[in-house]
């Protein structure tokens, strides 16, 4: 992936594989979870970022089974997929660090 | 309305996605769309509808640059850039070795004696001139240059040549004036724009050399079909002698050529250099049959705008595609062979 700024859906659909393996419903149900509902991805979203995923090496097929005659193919995280997503957390919890001390200073709520 | 309806519709979204990516792909989309439609959903929603179809035509962008070996863009100017100069070549040699022999009877009795025992249209007699036996031995130059792989010497020898045509366009047959501009202006992007002609020697079969030979007989029935319709043998003979079989097995050795490049699954990229170059040739040649215009008689700039910009646009996308970035490769393998760990 490019050092640029990580999409959020790139972001959340990583933050999903984090915690394990999961098919291509469970990233989309886990996504709106994380997210409070506030973003609610489509399959053809998904599956877009999921190839550029794949082809970055940062996630990997870990495995498929047929369920009631369909199709799941499950994801995980690589190494540098988690390296790279710490990363990004990382980069954001910093940035709520700095706003969160001068909204105060503003009189803003946090 | 029943789910498969709903499927059947979906199915026909995902028919937008590119062949190689709905092998891997389609049945897995197809259980997450339906995993997420809602109960009694009896069509896509238009915000589904809208996804997929952007999806698919991103992928399809993305897929352009990394298509499996044999069928990418940069293989196709290296095929390219090695066979047209060779076709160029045989195509020069035929028109010395098969000229087009002019009917002895013909309206005047003059016409033996004025053009000699064996009048010809090409032929040997095309040895007499410097400037075309400069050029010939010009073209066989390029063509042992790229068999050698010696892509930058390759490309300066088409330069030189082209200059020598340009300079001396009224001393070669009208013809291979057109095809050789065409061969110069896109073999020499290709070399610029393909990673050169070793990997164009690397990827070259017995089935390229098929079509070639096939384009090479279609261009010299065409040129005895040229030479036959031409406006002075329909003066000489009130006729065109022979000139309507010519078009017929011109035509029948075009399309002969095209089924070959299509059942042999050449590369597509490499066929459709081959058709752009071969387009002026033909807008050449059919006015030819059957009036006396001739599209580079007079090359105004109308006329060459209408004969090469199709061959100039290719050759500069050549050119600008070999300055982009190298995409991503080919579509990453879904193998797994691992149980879920979840």
């Amino acid at each position: 992936m490019s050092p640029r700024a990580m999409q959020e859906a790139t972001f959340l659909i990583l933050t999903a594989l984090a915690a394990g393996s999961q098919h291509g419903y469970g990233i989309i149900t886990d996504v709106r979870e994380i997210s409070g509902g506030r973003v609610r991805l489509r399959a053809g979203t998904l599956y877009s970022a999921l190839d550029r995923l794949l082809a970055a090496d940062l996630v990997v097929v870990d495995g498929e089974e047929v369920v009631e005659g369909r199709l799941r193919r499950y994801y995980r995280l690589t190494p540098s997929g988690s390296g790279l997503l710490a990363a990004e957390a990382a980069r954001l919890a910093a940035n709520v660090r700095a706003a969160q001390p001068r909204l105060k200073l503003a009189g803003g709520t946090t | 309305m029943s789910e498969s309806a709903l499927e059947r519709r979906y199915r026909r979204l995902l028919a937008w996605y590119p062949a190689a990516f709905r092998q891997q792909r389609e049945e897995e989309m197809l259980a997450v769309l339906l995993a997420a439609a809602r109960p009694g959903q009896r069509r896509p929603r238009p915000s589904e509808s809208f996804d997929l179809i952007r999806g698919a035509i991103g992928t399809r962008v993305r897929l352009l640059g990394s298509r499996p070996p044999g069928q990418r863009w940069a293989d196709g100017l290296a095929l390219f850039s090695i066979t047209a100069p060779v076709l160029l070549l045989a195509a020069t040699v035929l028109e010395i070795a098969v000229p087009y022999r002019l009917p002895y009877r013909t309206r005047f009795f003059v016409l033996p004696r004025a053009f000699g025992p064996h009048p010809q249209i090409g032929g040997l007699h095309l040895l007499s001139f410097l400037p075309f036996i400069i050029a010939l031995a010009c073209q066989a130059v390029i063509v042992v240059l790229v068999l050698a792989g010696q892509r930058w010497l390759a490309l300066g020898a088409i330069a030189a040549t082209a200059g020598c045509w340009i300079a001396n366009i009224y001393l070669v047959p009208e013809l291979l004036q057109v095809l050789s501009a065409s061969v110069f202006l896109l073999a020499g992007a290709a070399l610029i724009g393909s990673p050169g002609p070793r990997r164009g020697r690397h990827l070259l079969t017995w089935r390229h050399g098929i079509v070639l030979v096939a384009c090479v007989a279609g261009v010299q029935v065409s040129t005895l079909m040229y030479d036959a319709a031409s406006p002075f043998i329909r003066f000489v003979t009130q006729a065109a002698p022979g000139s309507g079989v010519y078009f017929a097995a011109s035509v029948a050795l075009a399309a002969v050529s095209a089924l070959l490049a299509a059942s042999f699954r050449l590369n597509r990229y490499f066929v459709l250099f081959l058709a752009v170059m071969f387009y002026p040739y033909v807008l050449q040649l059919l006015p030819r049959h059957g009036s006396d215009d001739n599209l580079i008689g007079l090359p105004t700039p109308q006329h060459l705008t209408v004969l090469f910009l199709p061959a100039l646009l290719l050759s500069l996308a050549a050119i600008i595609a070999a300055l982009l970035p190298r995409r991503p490769p080919l579509l990453p393998s879904l193998q797994s062979g691992q149980p879920p760990s979840a």
